[in-house]
């Protein structure tokens, strides 16, 4: 192994939004930093579903509405329950523009060419083959024959976390640890977007749908409005999908774009994209590693920071604002006088602090619930049962509590409704 | 010592290309651009010769500023040096226009040998090469697959569908590399960090070249396309047959006999 000729303060492995926000955050201050990223531009190796909270953007990245690339703005938020050929919706929609829609991959070279203008070095097409561990310390990373060197390395590799993994820093990601994300994304042109959702210039719909458009595995299906076309998927939990799973998973989206009640909405469109992607499922608290080494911080999914509530997900912002944390943390134990892991310790009080950890602890339980096969079948049947008496009895209307035992009948049991009723209301 | 100029040019990257119906050119937008892959095999094959013998490699293209991310890839690749040749007045140029401002390129700098890639996928004119040792006057070769140095001259092995021919050259001379016969090295990345912190692309524009309008550009351009005729796209019918494969072939055969499209004995 060849030592370059260059040394850094920081290297930050991973052009996602936690490698650059920290990237960004560091350079920003002055320190000599290396991010390396190993797609071709920032943000071609990760997949996100498609709506990203601007806040905690804001918080690290200067000057963020001013040229982020933002498609949409949802103000429109569209959750339904899916079963045979029938849908129950709910529907909010506002004016309000907390949350928007893009493409990730011109999100993530947005962010790093902040990093650039900063004064960070960012390469592309770099995959880094391990983390160089000397003495129990972090001193860098190793790429094919070369070393780079660096103060203290921050590990934003993703979920597929091969570099801690080859460390031994943490154990090998279990199938039940992650999600699997797919999707398609389905180019339309601006007009059809919003006559078909509704929309006005510049607004978006996130719609969630539960029930059978996963093909029976246990999870969700999703659609976000870009500026010209739709993302359109779905994520399955991958412990009960590997067990389930009956033909490639291309085509569950595809039967998700040709179901009778969505179809029209995708027929005058070209699909663009195909893309999927593993997504954190049991979040920080509960995996058995810690965020820090000497020599070492670890920001982003690798972390497990994603806040997956099954209505709603908060990847993207999340992973960018610990990559900030993981900055500050940097800095802070800068000034304590070195990368030890006692130093950079300060990481986790700060996550501990942020909304973030508030956020991951109060929702611990989410996923148990998720797991719940009931969500995905008899709740949506029933619910659509009941519409159905309501809506579609020629002659006698039933009472709504008289549609609903019908309904009920056969599919669940007064306990168990209880019971998860409850277990939902704990849990989220 | 081996001084060696590589020209590379930077591509849509993708195999269905769309042309605009009403200028008969390549519709450019939105289609992220890579380097010629055949090109590729040149830089490596020039990069195998410095290894062997030691010498620079020079890179140059000409083409909008967004080819620095190809050049920088060839620098990580082990190149010595880039060139972006960049300038409004070089543009619309068709392969005589643009061999001609190469050369011109060329002949600034100290060369031994210069090698091209055999053809690029967005137009398939092979021509470059071939035009850019015409104006240099140089000996050329095609389809180099192997090339090394002997008793100062460069021998190279060109390969045809049916025979292997051996050619001797007295340098300087101008070869190009037989697509698919070289596999192009991955980037090092104290290569790319030298490319980052201490040797950017260089860019050369009209101003240093100081050539003759008529002889670059649009108006050094004599190809004119006299027409262009779009092959009719055929509409897909996107029917799926879901279930049993004996049934699928007996639904298939149905649906193509119904077409007209299989008679069956």
């Amino acid at each position: 192994m060849k030592e370059v000729g260059y040394k850094f303060d920081v290297i930050v492995v991973g052009a996602g939004p936690a490698g650059s926000a920290a990237a960004y955050t560091l350079a920003k201050k002055g320190f000599k930093v290396l991010l390396v990223e190993r797609g071709r531009m920032p943000g071609t190796k990760n997949v996100f579903g498609g709506r990203v909270y601007a806040d905690p953007l804001r918080d690290v990245f200067d000057g963020f509405d001013d040229s982020a690339p933002i498609h949409r703005w949802v103000t429109k938020e569209r959750i339904s329950m899916v079963s045979g050929e029938a849908m129950t919706s709910f529907e909010f929609h506002t004016r309000k523009k907390t949350s928007f829609t893009t493409y990730l991959t011109e999100l993530s070279c947005w962010m790093a060419k902040r990093v650039e203008e900063a004064g960070g070095t960012v390469l592309t097409e770099i995959t880094v083959d391990e983390l160089v561990v000397e003495n129990g310390r972090v001193t860098g990373i190793r790429v094919g024959d070369e070393k780079v060197s660096s103060e203290v390395v921050i590990d934003a590799e993703g979920i597929n976390r091969l570099l801690l993994e080859r460390a031994g820093l943490v154990p090998k990601l279990e199938l039940r640890h992650a999600g699997l994300g797919v999707k398609e994304v389905i180019k339309l042109s601006k007009k059809e977007i919003e006559d078909l959702f509704g929309l006005e210039e510049g607004e978006g719909l996130a719609w969630l749908m539960m029930g059978e458009v996963t093909g029976g595995l246990p999870g969700g299906a999703f659609l976000y409005t870009n500026r010209d076309s739709v993302s359109l998927g779905l994520v399955v939990m991958l412990g009960e999908a590997v067990k389930g799973v009956r033909e490639h998973i291309s085509r569950y989206v595809e039967a998700l774009r040709l179901h009778p009640l969505l179809e029209r909405y995708f027929r005058n469109g070209r699909i663009m994209e195909y893309s999927a992607h593993l997504v954190p499922e049991y979040t920080w608290p509960s995996l058995p590693h810690r965020l820090y080494a000497d020599g070492l911080l670890v920001a982003g999914d690798a972390a497990g920071l994603l806040l997956n509530l099954g209505y709603n997900f908060r990847g993207v912002d999340y992973a960018a604002y610990s990559g900030y944390l993981a900055a500050k943390a940097v800095e802070k134990a800068h000034e304590m006088g070195g990368m030890t892991s006692e130093n950079l310790s300060v990481y986790e009080r700060l996550l501990e602090e942020s909304f973030i950890m508030k956020q991951l602890r109060k929702f611990r339980n989410a996923s148990k619930m998720r797991e719940n096969g009931r969500l995905y079948s008899t709740y949506p049947e029933v619910l659509n049962s009941v519409m159905d008496q309501l809506f579609h009895s020629p002659y006698e209307v039933p009472k709504i509590m008289e549609a609903f035992k019908r309904a009920r009948k056969g599919r669940i049991g007064w306990l168990d409704l209880i019971r998860d009723l409850l277990g939902m209301v704990r849990s989220i | 010592m081996l001084k060696m100029v590589v020209g590379i040019k930077w591509v849509p990257n993708t195999t269905s290309v769309n042309i605009d119906p009403k200028t008969g050119t390549l519709i450019r937008e939105g289609i992220p651009s890579v380097v010629n892959p055949h090109d590729l095999e040149a830089v490596e094959m020039a990069l195998r010769l410095k290894d062997e013998y030691g010498g620079k490699v020079t890179v140059i293209t000409m083409s909008p500023p967004s080819a620095i991310a190809g050049l920088e890839h060839v620098l990580g690749m082990g190149a010595d040096k880039a060139i972006l040749v960049s300038d409004r007045a070089f543009a619309g140029a068709d392969t005589l226009a643009t061999s001609y401002v190469l050369a011109k390129v060329i002949d600034r700098l100290d060369y031994d040998l210069i090698i091209f890639g055999q053809e690029t996928i967005d137009s398939s004119t092979a021509h470059v090469g071939a035009q850019v040792a015409s104006w240099l006057d140089l000996p050329y070769v095609y389809y180099v697959t192997h090339a090394e140095l002997r008793g100062g001259k460069l021998v190279v092995r060109r390969s045809l569908e049916n025979a292997h021919e051996t050619y001797e050259l007295d340098l300087p001379a101008l070869i190009s590399v037989a697509m698919h016969s070289l596999n192009p090295r991955r980037v090092k990345v104290s290569n790319k960090l030298r490319v980052k912190l201490e040797n950017p692309v260089k860019t050369w524009s009209n101003k240093l070249l100081g050539l003759d309008p008529e002889c670059i550009g649009l108006r050094g351009s004599p190809t004119a396309l006299s027409k262009i005729e779009m092959v009719p796209k055929v509409p897909r019918k996107n029917e799926i047959f879901r279930g049993d494969a004996r049934e699928a072939a007996k639904w298939l055969l149905e649906k193509l006999r119904g077409e007209g499209l299989l008679e069956l004995g």
